[in-house]
């Protein structure tokens, strides 16, 4: 990738894309008198994946088909997702165009691999930030914060978490089986009865068969439930066991990363914050508020 | 060979859930069997009756429990009656019910054959010597039967033992349930069957070695 020979094209988008690089660019070439492209490369931001994707004029994307409300087909076929918005932000800010974007679908395990062999850009699948993973690929800020909760039914009796507590071993909750699942349940409701089943199907039926109180599951796919049926499931508003959502890059391109760490920041706090919005409570059904005018984040 | 290392560690670990296990999965068929064959006694003799509407409805049982996957009965109890607000049963009793009703379609059948195949003459004989029509049945026809049905019932009692590893779909704590966890748990994939496989084997066998012997006792006279 690098010194390869650059054309009109890539000098017309550093120049003209909004990316920052542009600007300070341009700006460069006025003071020292050398070609863009020549000042990128001094630089050493040409082999950056920035000005591949540029180059391309396409965003490769890893994600995966089968988890709802992340990354999921609709009716025809279609991606869609929150994990799916954010990557359509990228391409967005990249081509003005939310579609020129490639979707690689793979399994979680899938993840990292297709990072370190250049097979995808940036991965976008609910990618939780541990130290180890950190280790090898790079992670872009955070866009959700995950947890465990609760679904009840919407005629349940049980409201509030209090309510849960209350309930004591009486209190039965469904779960897929997994590896500490009853550890999982414990730390939020520590007398609970936990009944494991093998499909998530199975455990929701479950709830809805009265067999189970209430249902553990992460607490986006809750929130998904109770947007999609408000009449039938209700949640009694906590989560536990914090995990961070984030996208990761491979590692060793700063300049890449930090790229598209403006893009989501600025989707949370700045000029794409509507996009974001609509996605959290599409997705969610959350109302997240506007953040406060005059004053940076740090103020807040 | 295989590029595998086996620790069974985790299996003695888990030696007693393994063992409760069998037992509940034992028991149940046990229990299962008991209920269905009383089921199965009521229909068969239901079959004969003259009065059609019953016969049908004993017809429409047998071909409706026998045609669908035990698995889906299963589901049906477990999660469909409490949509029609019955929730008498937990977990193991609605499992216990299911495997029931299912050994009882089958069992209807089995002792409908059993009925059919004892000699006219028996029964002749014993209207010869005055036994009242309850006395025919009970000192006659019943014992006759049982001894001619005795290797199916044998088969039967095999055949809901290894069923009631079903009941893993419905949180019951079998054996195929605790293997699964286990499984789950520790990846040692492998141990976790290989011990289910081996104790559900040597129990079944047993059963089986058991119920021959009853067979060779009790012999159908020939």
């Amino acid at each position: 990738m690098k010194d390869k020979p650059t054309s009109m094209d890539r000098r017309e988008l550093l120049k003209l894309s909004g990316v920052s690089l542009g600007a300070a660019t341009a700006g460069a070439v006025g003071m020292v008198g050398i070609s863009a492209p020549a000042y990128a490369q001094k630089l050493g931001i040409s082999d950056s994946k920035l000005i591949e994707v540029l180059d391309r004029g396409h965003l490769i994307v890893g994600t995966g088909s089968t988890n709802p409300p992340w990354h999921f087909e609709d009716a025809d076929g279609n991606l869609q997702g929150m994990d799916i918005d954010m990557a359509r932000l990228l391409a967005k800010g990249l081509f003005d165009d939310p579609d020129k974007i490639e979707f690689v679908k793979g399994n979680p395990d899938a993840r990292i691999p297709n990072l370190i062999t250049n097979k995808v850009d940036i991965v976008v699948q609910f990618m939780t930030i541990t130290p180890g993973r950190a280790q090898q690929a790079e992670f872009t800020i955070p866009y959700y914060r995950e947890g465990v909760g609760v679904l009840l039914r919407k005629d349940s009796e049980l409201n509030t978490m209090d309510d849960l507590l209350a309930a004591g071993e009486n209190l039965t909750v469904s779960a897929l089986q997994n590896v500490f699942i009853e550890d999982w349940v414990h730390v939020g409701l520590p007398q609970a009865k936990v009944d494991q089943y093998d499909s998530i199907d199975a455990a929701l039926q479950a709830l809805n068969a009265r067999r189970a109180d209430a249902q553990l599951a992460d607490l986006s796919a809750v929130r998904w439930q109770i947007k999609q049926f408000p009449d039938r499931y209700k949640e009694p508003g906590k989560g536990w066991m914090p995990n961070s959502y984030a996208a990761a890059v491979k590692p060793g391109d700063p300049i890449w990363l930090n790229w598209v760490n403006s893009v989501f920041k600025e989707a949370m706090m700045g000029v794409d914050f509507p996009i974001m919005q609509a996605s959290y409570k599409k997705w969610f059904g959350l109302d997240i508020n506007s953040p406060n005018i005059g004053f940076p984040s740090e103020f807040s | 060979m295989l590029d595998y290392n086996f620790n069974f560690s985790v299996i003695w670990r888990n030696a007693d859930e393994f063992l409760t296990g069998l037992g509940l999965g034992l028991g149940m068929a046990l229990i299962s069997l008991l209920i269905g064959s009383v089921i199965g006694l009521l229909c068969a003799y239901g079959r004969t009756s003259r009065f059609a509407p019953l016969r049908a409805l004993i017809w429409l049982y047998v071909e409706f429990v026998r045609n669908t996957p035990l698995l889906l009965l299963i589901f049906f109890v477990y999660f469909g009656l409490p949509e029609f607000g019955i929730f008498v049963f937990d977990k193991v009793e609605s499992f216990i019910l299911t495997l029931a009703l299912y050994a009882g379609a089958y069992m209807t059948e089995i002792f409908r054959a059993g009925l059919n195949s004892i000699p006219k003459q028996y029964v002749e004989a014993a209207m010869a010597i005055g036994l009242t029509p309850i006395k025919r049945q009970t000192k006659v026809v019943l014992p006759v039967m049982f001894r001619i049905t005795l290797p199916s019932l044998s088969n039967t009692l095999i055949s809901l033992f290894k069923d009631t590893s079903l009941a893993a779909a419905i949180a019951v704590p079998e054996l195929t349930f605790i293997a699964r966890q286990v499984n789950t748990n520790t990846f040692r994939v492998i141990e976790a069957w290989l011990t289910a496989s081996v104790l559900y084997l040597a129990a079944a066998y047993t059963i089986a070695i058991a119920l021959r012997r009853l067979e060779r006792r009790y012999a159908a006279i020939r």
